[in-house]
């Protein structure tokens, strides 16, 4: 039986790969030529903002307001860089950063990847309530939740601090019980993406669900993942009311807090714009980093031979 | 049958919100500023906002608090201005993790008092901090009738930044009085610098016009807060600064009041710059001046180091003298859910002496005790220091907004900012004055309805 | 070849009813009640109270029925920022979806580096802090010194010298319209990517040798099997384009005419943060998840009958 199923490739994949003529015609289409000067275009507009960004996290916060604009790092200068990091929160609030959303993730993508298989693939009792259950859970606003997120944290962490006020798992938990609605909800629709009867062919040649599953479905599920998991991880990240209450101590908080304080003018000064580029460039670059290595893992690995030629 | 539902449901409500005022008054605990024997030692923590107070004087205070409570520590934890509400709306009621000792904006301080988010200070504990000698509009906001709950910590003062060559070049000097000014920056008005730059939203720097001529934003009857923008004395500060809006900026009436010092300022390659006079809190001086660079080699303004280009002057008043401006500050208090009451005032006691007060003004923040103002106006070497002369003289002169619970909704509501925006559009001002006072009077008064 | 029996793989699911549903779903749900649970019901209770300042620090909420609805709802500010917020949240989402749209077919179709250019350049925009991406554009559109500006007049139209674009309410939300869209439209075309490239090369191989046309390619085959993937981040983005806040809030401290530009978002945080009316910011909350749901509606009621199919 072992064997078997060892031996046995996807069905699917199979007996279209021996009639199907050479992927790639000959001669590349000038349509194709066009589409790409066309996504070059689109891409130059659309980074034209990050790029003003990060123009104004290299130039002197007193040059910013220049009567002529300059396109060109005229001023070039690390100092608002060499300032924001030297400031002694950005160490801590990127360790709680990465903890907290890390362990949000895993929490989330796990959970929501689980229910959605349920609702997608499967017809029971209590499907539909509990489908419109999260569909109306996720269009209540979060903004008014953060006095109650906070009682509830502080009740319990009188008796488990691990999960109360000023903890990583505690602030993890409301996270995930935020995202998860609206994860499950795109994975159901990735899931549902994909036909059960790919799987069903696989299971036909002798695959148990599972294996058919994790050979079939879930590499096809990858780039969901990845959209998914890059909007849970930038939720995370970059969330504000909840991490301010929750987190009060000045050594607990996280990035967007962090960033807050540059924000705020105070007596001895003006807000340092570039200051606040140049932070915001470093909360930016996690996001990039994580974006690109599950991309790579992801496309690589667990796609390989499965369906594409 | 919904009458009676709607009469019992509002006797209900005053009853509690009687029974609530109630539990908010003073209490009966044995006062603050009880010195009988010493406190237990235990750990307490203090709240500040923003970075205005520096490590220097951080340190002096948990120093010398460890040194005065032996056995207990002093914790000491910087908090942001910009979300300081939210934060001490949740952690202040609960009395696991409340801090002991909060600094809070002194427009915020009001919210916070009457909400009973305070321990009271006692009137001998208030005598012993200084008493009548604290900054009075700042002991006011942080008081209900003639309990005190929060005490001014520092206050900053605004005032007018000018470009004196482009002044003297028109053959202008400072002007005397307030009208003086109006008409100086007329003159100085051209299409492509205004003689006075503010925008139209800047409701900070324009009710000074209102205090100058002797106007209220607000008044305490008994109980009830009302606006008193109709006010003839406020109709006429605020018409008389719609026409130095019209006649001197050329800011669109939606602009709020922000980086002035832009306007100041030459442009980066020497342009004229596009004002000739701003009003701006004292702090706005280290992004004003010419181009430099600093010890570390980075471009910055040089903090008006040439006095023949720019210098400063007290907004004067309608008379003479000086105008009342809103003061910029903020105030201490105890948590009434702190779990270590006397060293929480203890550290009051530390912040209010002679040594601390002292060391606030020669940092440049005005202290609460009068009796240290005259610090502020002279540099380390003994010198007289011009900032420090025209902070003390403006902030003694200062007012604040209305001390009623519910000014910080009507701040959150950017409600002023719609008015001076209608004001300065030209709208009729007594017609507008009327408009918000019956919006405003409630907002006022009420916190949840 | 599928030669499997979908009805006799339903049949023994039908006869089995497992447990293996309910046990997927149990983490997402357990997870739900415990992050969620308490403050939604908080939410709700408080929506029907007398909730401020008081209460929060002691004083005993009063049962106050509807009064909190019946105050908001007779406040007449409470109609024209629904109907803006109603129009701007419709005309952001539909916007964010085609460009979304557009986005992922021309990455589908381009060469593969174009693409991998394309899908960096979206995922700065993503990771972008919302504060500097708002600031950004508050910048490029300031009416002294802005980009905008300058480039229009050098252009020749000289009567954008000094345009204020927040100060009127039509333009306001044009430059809030370009911001959110700018912010959003990578989320949309990643996902739609990601549903896209579910879509098995083999059955576009063999509509290609049928010799369908792109265009009916897109129309019969791509957009079809996209659709689940499509309703959702149409449904996810109105959901966010109604209660959009920071940017606008972002966007008038620039300069802005306040009670012709606020939208629910505002709303709700100038009853809750603003004015620590908490019970009025409950009810609001309340309201906006009501008019969610209604503007949902159809989408919820295709739900329902694809579920009882």
């Amino acid at each position: 039986m072992s064997a078997a199923t060892e031996t046995v490739r996807p069905p699917a994949a199979v007996a279209p790969r021996e009639v199907r003529p050479p992927a790639r015609r000959p001669r590349p289409r000038v349509g194709k030529i066009l589409l790409g000067v066309l996504g070059i275009v689109v891409s130059l507009l659309w980074v034209f903002p990050v790029y003003w960004m990060l123009l104004s996290a290299v130039t002197p916060n007193a040059r910013l307001k220049a009567s002529t604009p300059s396109f060109l790092p005229t001023h070039f200068t690390l100092a608002n860089f060499t300032s924001v990091i030297g400031d002694s929160g950005f160490g801590g609030a990127l360790r709680m950063s990465l903890m907290i959303t890390g362990v949000t993730i895993v929490l989330v993508l796990a959970f929501a990847f689980l229910a959605a298989l349920a609702i997608s693939r499967w017809r029971f009792r209590g499907r539909t309530s509990f489908v419109l259950a999260v569909l109306f859970i996720q269009m209540l606003p979060a903004e008014g939740l953060f006095i109650a997120q906070y009682k509830m944290l502080s009740t319990v962490g009188e008796s488990t601090p691990v999960l109360g006020l000023n903890s990583v798992l505690g602030i993890s938990v409301l996270y995930t019980a935020m995202l998860v609605p609206f994860t499950i909800w795109m994975l159901r629709g990735f899931v549902a993406g994909i036909p059960a009867e790919l799987e069903e062919a696989a299971m036909v040649d002798g695959l148990s669900r599972t294996k058919a599953f994790l050979r079939i479905t879930f590499p096809l599920l990858a780039p969901g993942l990845v959209a998914s998991g890059v909007y849970a991880f930038l939720q995370a990240w970059n969330e504000f009311t909840t991490a301010l209450v929750i987190l009060p101590a000045e050594d607990r908080q996280t990035l967007p807090i962090w960033l807050r304080s540059f924000l705020s003018a105070s007596a001895n000064r003006g807000i340092d714009w570039a200051e606040v580029m140049a932070a915001s460039t470093l909360i930016a670059v996690p996001v990039i980093v994580f974006f690109l290595f599950v991309q790579g893992r992801m496309t690589s690995g667990l796609v390989s031979g499965a369906v594409k030629g | 049958m919904k009458r009676t539902r709607v009469v019992a449901t509002g006797v209900a409500t005053s009853l509690t919100l009687a029974l609530a005022l109630a539990a908010c008054a003073p209490a009966d605990e044995g006062g603050s500023g009880d010195t009988g024997g010493t406190p237990e030692a235990g750990d307490i923590t203090l709240w500040l906002a923003g970075s205005d107070t520096s490590d220097e004087l951080r340190q002096y205070l948990v120093d010398t608090f460890a040194e005065e409570n032996p056995g207990s520590t002093l914790t000491i934890e910087e908090q942001d201005w910009t979300d300081l509400v939210t934060k001490l709306t949740t952690a202040l009621p609960d009395a696991a993790n409340t801090p002991d000792v909060v600094e809070i904006g002194n427009t915020q301080a009001p919210t916070f008092t009457y909400a009973g988010a305070f321990r009271e200070i006692s009137p001998e504990l208030y005598e012993e901090l200084g008493g009548d000698k604290l900054l009075q509009s700042f002991v006011e906001a942080g008081s209900i009738d003639d309990t005190k709950y929060a005490l001014p910590y520092y206050y900053g003062s605004r005032y007018m930044f000018y470009r004196k060559d482009i002044w003297t070049k028109a053959g202008l000097e400072v002007p005397k009085t307030l009208e003086e000014f109006g008409d100086s920056v007329k003159k100085l008005q051209s299409k492509k610098q205004s003689g006075f730059a503010i925008g139209g939203q800047d409701w900070r720097n324009g009710i000074s016009w209102v205090f100058a001529n002797g106007g209220e934003l607000a008044v305490k009857d008994g109980d009830q807060w009302t606006s008193t923008l109709s006010d003839p004395n406020t109709v006429k500060g605020l018409e008389q600064w719609q026409d130095v809006f019209e006649g001197a900026s050329n800011l669109p009436p939606t602009a709020k009041d922000e980086a002035y010092w832009d306007f100041l300022n030459d442009g980066t390659d020497g342009e004229a710059p596009d004002g000739a006079t701003i009003m701006a809190p004292g702090w706005a001086r280290w992004s004003l001046g010419d181009m430099t660079k600093n010890d570390k080699g980075e471009e910055v303004r040089d903090g008006m180091a040439d006095d023949s280009k720019f210098d400063i002057f007290a907004l004067p008043g309608v008379d003479g003298g000086v105008a009342p401006v809103f003061a910029g500050g903020s105030n201490m208090a105890v948590s009434a859910k702190s779990q270590h009451p006397e060293l929480a005032d203890n550290l009051l006691r530390i912040i209010y002496s002679d040594e601390y007060q002292t060391m606030l003004a020669k940092a440049g923040l005005g202290p609460a005790n009068s009796d240290f103002d005259k610090l502020m106006t002279v540099d380390e070497d003994g010198n007289p220091n011009k900032f420090g002369e025209v902070t003390v003289e403006t902030a003694q002169a200062s007012k604040l907004t209305p001390a009623a619970p519910g000014w910080a909704a009507v701040e959150g509501a950017l409600v002023y900012e719609e008015l001076f925006q209608k004001i300065a559009e030209g709208g009729d001002v007594t017609a507008i004055a009327k408009e918000y006072d019956a919006k405003l009077t409630p907002m006022l008064n009420g916190q949840a309805g | 070849m599928t030669t499997a029996t979908p009805a006799s793989a339903i049949a023994i699911r039908r006869r089995r009813t497992p447990a293996t549903p309910y046990l997927l779903l149990l983490p997402a749900v357990l997870i739900l009640l415990v992050g969620l649970g308490y403050p939604v019901y908080w939410q709700v209770v408080t929506s029907l109270q007398q909730y401020g300042m008081m209460q929060q620090f002691g004083a005993p909420p009063t049962f106050a029925g509807l009064d909190n609805y019946a105050r908001i709802f007779s406040d007449d500010r409470l109609w024209a920022v629904v109907g803006r917020s109603i129009v701007f949240c419709l005309v952001n989402a539909f916007l964010t979806v085609a460009i979304g749209l557009g986005l992922a077919l021309l990455m589908k179709a381009v060469h593969s580096a174009v693409r991998i250019t394309m899908q960096v350049v979206l995922l700065l925009a993503w990771a972008t802090p919302l504060v500097a991406a708002v600031t950004v554009f508050r910048w490029l559109f300031d009416y002294r010194s802005g980009v905008v500006n300058w480039l229009l007049v050098q252009i020749g139209l000289d009567q954008y010298q000094g345009y204020a674009w927040l100060a009127q309410p039509l333009t306001f939300f044009l430059v809030a319209t370009l911001v959110i869209v700018w912010m959003s439209v990578p989320f949309v075309a990643m996902s739609l990517y990601a549903g896209l490239t579910q879509v098995s090369e083999e059955v576009l191989e063999a509509a290609r040798l049928d010799g369908a046309s792109p265009r009916q390619i897109l129309r019969h085959i791509l957009l079809p099997l996209v659709r689940p993937v499509l309703a959702i981040v149409l449904l996810l983005q109105i959901i966010w384009d109604l209660r959009v806040f920071a940017q606008i809030r972002l966007l008038q401290d620039g300069g802005a005419p306040v009670s012709e530009t606020n939208l629910l978002g505002n709303f709700i945080y100038e009853l809750g943060i603003g004015s620590q009316d908490f019970s009025g910011a409950a009810a609001v909350s309340i309201f906006v998840l009501l008019l969610t749901v209604l503007l949902a509606a159809p989408y919820v009621r295709s739900l329902m009958k694809e579920d009882a199919a």
